[in-house]
């Protein structure tokens, strides 16, 4: 009783003391001359300031936190939708069921591995299939600030992988936002809550976030995911020059894993158990008004657990439950990362860019790779970019990267442009940029053979799924584009017509060298070659129009037409993405609580590769209606999400994926 | 004149009864000149050069000019009968204001509002009691908006509890350009930057009037963040803010502040002390950022280019 009696004193104590101390801590001061004559640390440093759309060597369509917002999306790779020339297809694959394949220009498969994902600066695509599981991204949406994409290979600037495009998703600082937030929503087979806390001590900005969810996916797939996640960014000012920053992420959670609906059904469905986390440093240099450095390093373990005792195989082999099968389907990857950058400005038209890093990527996926080891991949670049204005209408960018690899040695991927400024609303940009892709784990090391044991006297059977021979080469890419970018009044347009040729086009095969040992009843396996060349053309649009004050809409087209050359899958590739794509995004504020926003989206028929299929042409509606409301201590937003508004039933990526209406409702709480 | 209106309308209301009282000068009435300053910084040193230089070149040498640093005479006794002391910044200010009431103080490096509380502090009345402040006249900061971006039409003010006094001025001045004034307020550094979020959502830039509350060392990161993330710019009052990130400024250097100072010092007569009414600063600068222009897609003149445009329509303070 004592105790508790000691603890509500205290409790009393502190409250009433508080807002005593905080008074005093900071006295009401003055203006003083220190306000006009004395230092302010530099904000907007030379790597701070981006390139204006107009001067950037590529076509980037930026999405802030209202974009966001307002598409209601609560699967992050949802939101690439709104932007020309992505394809997304939801729950795609035999294998990850839960996630999305995402896909620009084609080439669209379950396990997209051709752009270069980063978080912060971090890295996170998959050193095994070279995609991205984005649910098990251990950020929440609402921390993000906003996702810019390069539209088009960008490996000068941003290295390996940077084939197709780059997403680039930044995260608010972490004093941005402060105080405390908690956020719920309940809908149909989804359920989510998250809790933020952000503050400032003096020098110290740190931000916590946690957060749940989980989502059943589609009737009838085995894709149930759940995620819990912690991420924790930090910003240390240690003077006016120099700043420490941390970031700390875990993610744990479940996601179902099943070779559905394939015809040849090998593993039960079962569920995977998901443990990652990162952690990264990263300290930036402020040297002089024209001179940044920043030094980071990360690590990041994706780790997920999966034994396999059971095996289904299609007549006329029967099902099978052995104790004596055991697959080891673990999964771990390990990434190390050290990466440096210097940010310059020579003079007032000439600035540049230049660094280096050391990767070194560790895989373990017996499954997968045939053995126990924990493999290692390493990489190491050099890149430089500079910018560089000859004449007030024009800007000239160029850059190159140099990449040495593990699997297929040197490369060098050089990029130039050329912007021409017709008047201060009016742009236009020739550009060719090349980069290459080095063959991820299941390209060059795939190796995977099954036993199974079965009752005498038939022979075991043997499943052999690839068998790589390895020694591929880089897919190359060379983009060529001509883009125009104007301002018409309210209206703000980007477009541009592009060729992509795309050499040694890395794809799967036949493996006919593969002999079978004599005990065994075989299934031939595949194998990874460089298979010929693709070409891909088309145009792309994107509109903002500020409407009235309050309405917004946003508009995106894409033509694109594939063509390859080679014969045996040529009709394939050429179907790998929709040749017409259309997305608009509308906005109104009613006033200052009450707002609501549409979104279309629309595709035309594909035949997705990878576990994909064909699909028809697919529409799709969402709308939000939201109303924010303000209290004395505390403010929020209750809103309301309906996925496809008019239950088309549409498939997505393959016909095993049948979308309906979905409906959410969303509570958030500020402090 | 919007400075006249300031000293009119505002804390000094009794300004006129004293401009009243001022007699014609006469030429080099002192003949010794006291600088205070706190401390020895770059700007004061740079201030005192600056003043001998302009008393040189206006052949005073026979002015002596005495310098003494606030830590060395913490009572100030030694400028106790000088005929002049000119004060460098709010703290050698308020030192200076506790001499005897007859020995004439002319503030620099003072912003306005610290000069009017340490005048009503010290009950010290306007003759012998003046500043150059280091605001700068709101008409020139809008002709600076209107050189940089002639094509903006909304200029946003962040106003806390200092700056909130100056509204009717800058909304008239930016009247007289065609520039609409929107404003929000700011009562505690919580609501800085959604009110700051809710204006920029509706103008062409933000304009910064100096309040603690509001600009600060520690606030400069997310104002100036959040601004370039909503693609708007910002006018800043002080060459740092805009090597931090604001795209221009008007300021004085401190040899513009010290040739107005000498102006003053050669200028007003020795006691019954006639020191002109406070002043603003006579001669300015200006200073761009280009890379964030450039970043921000906004075409700019040459610096000078400006400058020579804003002197063709700045209307020099007659005191």
């Amino acid at each position: 009783m004592i105790n508790k009696g000691f603890f509500t004193l205290s409790l009393v104590v502190l409250i009433s003391f508080s807002p005593i101390l905080a008074a005093e801590e900071k006295p009401i001061n003055e203006v003083s001359e220190d306000d006009y004559i004395g230092e302010v640390p530099r904000v907007l440093t030379v790597s701070r300031l981006s390139q204006s759309i107009a001067d950037a060597p590529s076509a980037v369509t930026v999405i802030d936190r209202e974009t966001i917002r307002a598409s209601g999306i609560v699967d992050l790779p949802e939101i690439f939708r709104l932007v020309p020339g992505f394809y997304v297809g939801t729950n795609a694959g035999f294998v990850h069921n839960t996630n999305h394949a995402v896909s620009y220009h084609g080439m669209t498969t379950a396990y997209a591995g051709s752009m270069q994902v980063l978080v912060n600066g971090r890295s996170v695509y998959s050193p095994l299939y070279g995609g991205v599981q984005w649910s098990e991204l251990p950020i929440a949406i609402a921390d993000i600030d906003r996702i810019e994409i390069t539209r088009g290979p960008n490996a000068a600037s941003y290295g390996a992988n940077s084939f197709f495009g780059v997403i680039n998703i930044i995260t608010q600082s972490p004093s941005d936002q402060l105080g405390a937030s908690v956020s719920a929503t309940y809908g149909d087979g989804r359920h989510e809550a998250f809790a933020r806390y952000g503050a400032k001590q003096n020098d110290l900005s740190y931000r916590v976030t946690a957060g749940y969810r989980d989502d059943d996916g589609l009737d009838n797939r085995y894709d149930f995911k759940r995620t819990r996640l912690l991420n924790v960014q930090t910003d240390y000012k240690l003077d006016s020059k120099n700043t420490l920053e941390f970031e700390l992420g875990i993610v744990n959670g479940e996601r179902d894993d099943d070779e559905t609906i394939n015809t040849t059904r090998y593993f039960e469905p079962r569920s995977r158990d998901i443990n990652n986390h990162y952690e990264l440093i990263r300290w930036r240099h402020n040297g002089s008004e024209n001179s940044d450095f920043s030094i980071q390093a990360y690590h990041s373990m994706d780790k997920s657990d999966d034994r396999i005792d059971t095996v289904n195989l299609t007549p006329p082999f029967t099902h099978l439950v052995s104790p004596t099968l055991q697959i080891n389907n673990d999964i771990e990857m390990e990434r190390y990362d050290l990466e440096a950058q210097h940010n310059f400005s020579f003079s007032q038209t000439l600035r540049g860019i230049w660094g280096g890093s050391l990767r070194r990527d560790m895989m373990y996926a017996p499954h997968y790779l045939g053995n126990d080891k924990n493999d290692q991949f390493d990489l190491q670049r050099m890149f430089g970019h500079i910018e560089w204005r000859p004449l007030n209408k024009v800007v000239l960018n160029a850059g190159a990267m140099l990449e040495h690899n593990d699997f297929t040695g040197s490369n060098i991927s050089p990029r130039a442009s050329v912007n021409f400024k017709i008047n201060p609303n009016q742009n236009i940009r020739f550009g060719v940029s090349t980069a290459s892709r080095t063959p991820n784990y299941l390209e060059e090391k795939f190796n995977t053979v099954i036993v199974i044991p079965r009752v005498a006297p038939r022979l075991p059977y043997l499943v052999a799924y690839v068998i790589d021979n390895g020694n591929l080469d880089s897919e190359k890419i060379v983009s060529k584009e001509i883009g125009y970018l104007g301002e018409f009044g309210k209206i703000k347009l980007d477009t541009r017509f592009f060729r992509d040729d795309i050499y040694d086009y890395i794809q799967s095969s036949v493996n006919h060298g593969f002999t079978a040992p004599g005990y065994a009843t075989v299934r031939n396996p595949s194998d990874h070659k460089n298979a010929g060349d693709v070409s891909i053309q088309g145009f792309e649009a994107q509109a903002k129009w500020l409407v009235t004050a309050n309405t917004n809409l946003l508009l995106n087209y894409a033509y694109v037409d594939i063509d390859a050359n080679e014969a045996e899958t040529a009709r394939n590739i050429n179907m790998s993405m929709p040749s017409s794509t259309f997305s608009g995004l509308l906005t109104h504020r009613f006033n200052p609580q009450w707002d609501a926003s549409y979104a279309y989206y629309q595709t035309s028929e594909v035949t997705a590769l990878g576990d994909g299929g064909y699909v028809g042409l697919a529409r799709r509606s969402d709308i939000r209606v939201a109303r924010k409301f303000k209290a004395e201590h505390i403010s929020g937003e209750v809103s309301a999400v309906v996925e496809n508004l008019f239950n088309e039933h549409y498939q997505e990526f393959a016909d095993y994926n049948t979308l309906k209406r979905r409906a959410r409702l969303n509570v958030r709480l500020d402090f | 004149m919007l400075n006249r209106k300031i000293w009119m309308n505002g804390v000094l209301a009794g300004v006129m009864l004293v401009l009243g009282l001022l007699v014609p000068f006469v030429a080099s009435a002192y003949t010794g000149v006291t600088i205070v300053m706190s401390v020895q910084t770059p700007a004061n040193l740079e201030f005192v050069d600056q003043f001998n230089a302009e008393l040189a070149k206006n052949k005073q040498i026979n002015l002596r000019v005495n310098v003494i640093t606030l830590p060395d005479t913490e009572k100030l006794v030694v400028a106790e009968n000088s005929e002049l002391v000119i004060a460098l910044g709010v703290k050698a200010l308020e030192a200076a204001s506790k001499l005897k009431r007859s020995t004439p103080v002319l503030g620099v490096f003072t912003p306005l509002p610290a000069f009017n509380s340490v005048m009503a502090k010290s009950r010290r009345d306007l003759g012998n009691f003046s500043a150059i402040v280091l605001d700068q006249p709101f008409s020139r900061q809008i002709s600076l908006i209107k050189h940089v971006l002639p094509e903006a039409q909304k200029i946003g003010i962040l106003l806390g509890p200092t700056s909130s006094q100056y509204i009717e001025y800058v909304r008239e001045e930016g009247e007289k350009r065609g520039l609409n004034i929107l404003e929000e307020k700011v009562n505690q550094e919580a609501d800085l930057i959604p009110q700051l979020k809710k204006l920029l959502d509706n103008v062409d830039a933000i304009l910064a009037i100096p309040d603690p509350t509001i600009y600060s060392r520690e606030t400069a990161q997310p104002i100036l963040l959040t601004s370039y993330r909503y693609q708007k710019p910002i006018f800043g009052y002080s060459q740092s803010y805009v090597r931090a990130g604001a795209l221009a400024a008007v300021f004085s250097t401190s040899k513009q502040l010290a040739k107005q100072a000498a102006e003053i010092a050669l200028k007003s007569r020795p006691a019954p002390s006639e020191l002109p009414p406070p002043q603003l600063p006579k001669y300015f600068s200006i200073m761009l950022n280009y890379q964030v222009a450039r970043s921000l897609n906004i075409p700019l003149m040459d610096e000078d280019e400006i400058l020579k445009k804003m002197l063709e329509s700045d209307v020099p303070e007659a005191m």
